[in-house]
């Protein structure tokens, strides 16, 4: 069990971090014209020094602290022509509330950070092949070597990530193979988990998402996929075959939610498609519905690979977290 | 300060806006007497926005409300199309439709011509159930056929022979007697297909289907043309016709990808740098001209007169002159001098010299067409330009590629 009891755990580390330095600005235990340094900071409190960058800059923002002709900032207003005070920040005596402390701490499990890299390292893949260096998005994420290759293990386990010959940890390309098999799965076995799930549907659900398709016109063909897998596929009794579909899933999510960045356009067919779906779902036998989700599935493959061809006329670069090297 | 405007007075004459299509497209069919004609014949101002082949694609299918025309060709329109920057066009429309060629609505110019590998345009034509493209024939189509050719490549017969005993072959692109002295079109839907027909031709490779190949395919191609470029047997690159141009006059290459607007702009080089007629057959590519999906109304009538108006004959006559055919040649004919048609169509014997599409001369008296006939070239085609499945990959293969060819990257 992770500790998610703790109500800080899910907030930015930076914000935690500046939330310790400004209730010890405040009480006076930070004394104005005191020295703040990252690299400091960051082993009192335990992150690496990104955090503790985004904290300072949002203190300078509040005004609470100020730059000065030399490293770090100083505490306080700046009016102040007091002498800059040069002092290791861990001889003071600063208070750090145990629910913070314990929050920065459970930081160190890789599940807090696993989400965000997962979608990075997915999406990234149609534009070519990435190598990742563990200690790069340790820095980046802020967090320890060990929790990085907790989240890397975690990566090739999803088959998102791969070694080479030279050891290094490799990310993508997402090749119209990978593409056009990942669909071919899902024609296989999507379909026959939809049957086996039929007495378990969240009907109710069903229809609600019919409803909203009539009503709603901001609803998207990637709501709609999450919808058909939530409420109806992965209703299947047999937890093996559904972590297989949403596993076979991840990467298909991740270039939608990739193209969608890129500006593709509202695809009014794709939800006309789900709309014949969910009605064959909620109010005809399952053999039509599981027919019908074949062929679905089937065109949405042949979409998918046409629209994957703009990212060819994309200037690369810019566009990737800083850990992920174009190869 | 009035609080109110003098009715008995008369208005500033008002400024009528001359209405305007703005297009989008390359240097194949931008060509500025074109627009001209175009404007004096239709009466509104015509805007052209030329790129480059991959720009073009990239501004029509993310700005599709910055043109109304978008002019490119068929193989890569998939790009746009399912990106939803488009609408049908409704051939009830295009009184010329009966006339456009089989070679685009069927696939062929014959019912025994070679289809060709890769983007025939006829699979990309007609517009299916589900907003998908393909050649069974339907009422609404994505893109007006228009401008089109069959290509091979350009050699210097003082270095290949010139003899009727000589076959030119598409191997010639990787051959040991242009050793430092070859270049290729540097685009990855064209260029690429040139490498990869070579690389057949020559035995070291075979693919299952040059028009969609593999990754392990796509591997050997760039690991062969890596091979080759290590040994020095490439000395550049090019993307437009004015670059391939100077790469002839300068006598840097002795052979390379062509175009045909290329051969008319040579001088020096124009008695022994010839166009090939490879055994293989020709890479063929056709044009086009689609309509942006913002278009309604008066302003999509505009859109519609000028692709009838493309058809209409004037333009046709232009694009003849630069070696491209015309998807309804008869009535391009009627803007032709007999001694025009009968040698850029016919394949007979230029009677004088014959001008390019603005004027100078392109065409020396007494030479003829490679390839003879239109119908004779139409019939060999074996592959044509294609964004094929594996694009993104290939793309990028083969800009690396590139790269390192440009800067002379050693082992």
């Amino acid at each position: 069990m992770i500790r998610a009891a703790n109500p800080l755990a899910q907030e930015p580390r930076y914000d935690l971090i500046a939330r310790v330095l400004r209730d010890n600005i405040r009480s006076g235990a930070l004394p104005a014209g005191f020295v703040l340094l990252e690299g400091p900071i960051a082993t009192v409190m335990q992150t690496s020094r990104v955090p503790v960058q985004t904290a300072l800059r949002q203190l300078l923002d509040e005004g609470l602290i100020h730059r000065f002709d030399g490293r770090g900032y100083l505490v306080g207003e700046g009016a102040a022509d007091a002498a800059p005070i040069r002092r290791d920040i861990r001889e003071l005596d600063l208070s750090i509330p145990p629910l913070v402390d314990d929050a920065l701490q459970t930081r160190g499990t890789w599940r807090h950070v696993y989400d965000e890299v997962e979608e990075e390292v997915a999406s990234c893949q149609i534009f070519g092949e990435f190598r990742i260096v563990e200690t790069e998005l340790a820095e980046h994420l802020g967090v320890s070597r060990t929790v990085v290759r907790d989240v890397l293990a975690r990566l090739q386990e999803r088959g998102l990530i791969r070694k080479n010959a030279a050891s290094h940890w490799i990310a993508g390309p997402l090749t119209a193979r990978t593409v056009s098999e990942k669909f071919e799965l899902r024609g296989i076995v999507e379909p026959v988990a939809l049957r086996l799930a039929a007495p378990h549907i969240r009907y109710a659900e069903v229809e609600a998402l019919l409803e909203r398709i009539g009503s709603d016109a901001a609803i998207s063909p990637q709501e709609l996929g999450e919808g058909l897998l939530e409420h109806c596929i992965a209703q299947a009794p047999n937890t093996a075959l559904v972590e297989m579909i949403r596993s076979n899933r991840l990467l298909l999510s991740a270039v939608d939610r990739a193209l969608i960045r890129l500006g593709l356009p509202r695809d009014e067919d794709t939800i006309e498609q789900y709309q014949t779906l969910f009605d064959l779902i909620a109010r005809h036998p399952i053999d039509s519905a599981c027919e019908y989700l074949r062929d679905h599935l089937s065109i949405t493959a042949r979409r998918h690979l046409a629209r994957m061809k703009i990212v060819a006329v994309i200037p690369e670069g810019g566009a990737f977290a800083a850990y992920l090297s174009p190869q | 300060m009035h609080g109110t405007a003098d009715q008995t007075q008369l208005a500033a004459p008002p400024a009528v806006k001359r209405r305007l299509l703005r297009v989008l497209g390359t240097s194949i069919t931008l060509l500025p007497p074109v627009r001209e004609q175009a404007r004096a014949d239709l009466g509104f101002d015509i805007e052209f926005t030329q790129l480059d082949f991959l720009d073009c694609q990239r501004q029509a299918a993310m700005e599709p409300q910055g043109y109304d025309v978008y002019e490119q060709c068929f193989h890569n329109l998939d790009i746009v199309w399912f990106w939803g920057a488009l609408q049908p066009i409704d051939i009830a429309r295009i009184p010329e439709w009966d006339n456009i060629s089989d070679l685009v609505k069927l696939g062929g110019v014959s019912k025994y011509a070679g289809r060709g590998r890769g983007d025939a345009p006829v699979k990309k034509l007609y517009i299916q159930p589900g907003g998908f493209l393909g050649s069974k024939p339907s009422r609404h189509i994505s893109m007006l056929p228009t401008v089109h050719n069959m290509d091979s490549f350009g050699f210097d017969a003082r270095v290949f022979g010139a003899s009727p005993e000589v076959r030119p072959s598409w191997a010639w692109l990787l051959d040991r007697r242009a050793k430092g002295r070859i270049a290729l079109v540097d685009e990855p839907a064209i260029g690429f297909f040139d490498a990869a027909l070579a690389a057949e031709a020559s035995g070291e490779l075979e693919f299952a289907d040059i028009g969609n190949m593999t990754i392990d395919e796509i591997n050997a191609l760039m690991k062969l043309l890596e091979r080759k470029r290590l040994d020095g047997y490439f000395c550049a690159s090019w993307r437009d016709g004015d670059e391939a141009a100077a790469l002839a006059e300068q006598g840097k290459v002795a052979i390379q990808s062509m175009w045909s607007p290329v051969y008319g702009k040579l001088r020096r080089a124009r008695p022994h740098f010839v166009e090939a007629v490879p055994v293989e057959g020709y890479r063929a590519w056709h044009g086009g001209a689609s309509l942006s999906h913002h278009l309604r109304g008066a302003q999509l009538d505009m859109a519609y007169e000028y692709l009838n108006w493309w058809l209409s004959g004037f333009a046709g006559a232009v694009m003849a002159r630069q070696g491209y055919y015309i998807s309804n040649p008869t009535r391009a004919r009627d803007f032709l001098a007999p001694d025009e048609w009968a040698y850029w169509y016919d394949g007979a014997a230029a009677t004088r010299d014959l001008p390019g599409p603005t004027g100078e001369v392109a065409v020396a008296a007494g030479s003829r067409r490679a390839g003879g006939p239109y119908t004779d070239r139409a019939r060999q085609i074996v592959i044509w330009n294609t964004v094929m499945d594996e694009y993104n990959y290939a793309a990028r293969a083969w800009d690396r590629f590139v790269r390192r060819l440009q800067e002379g990257v050693e082992a």
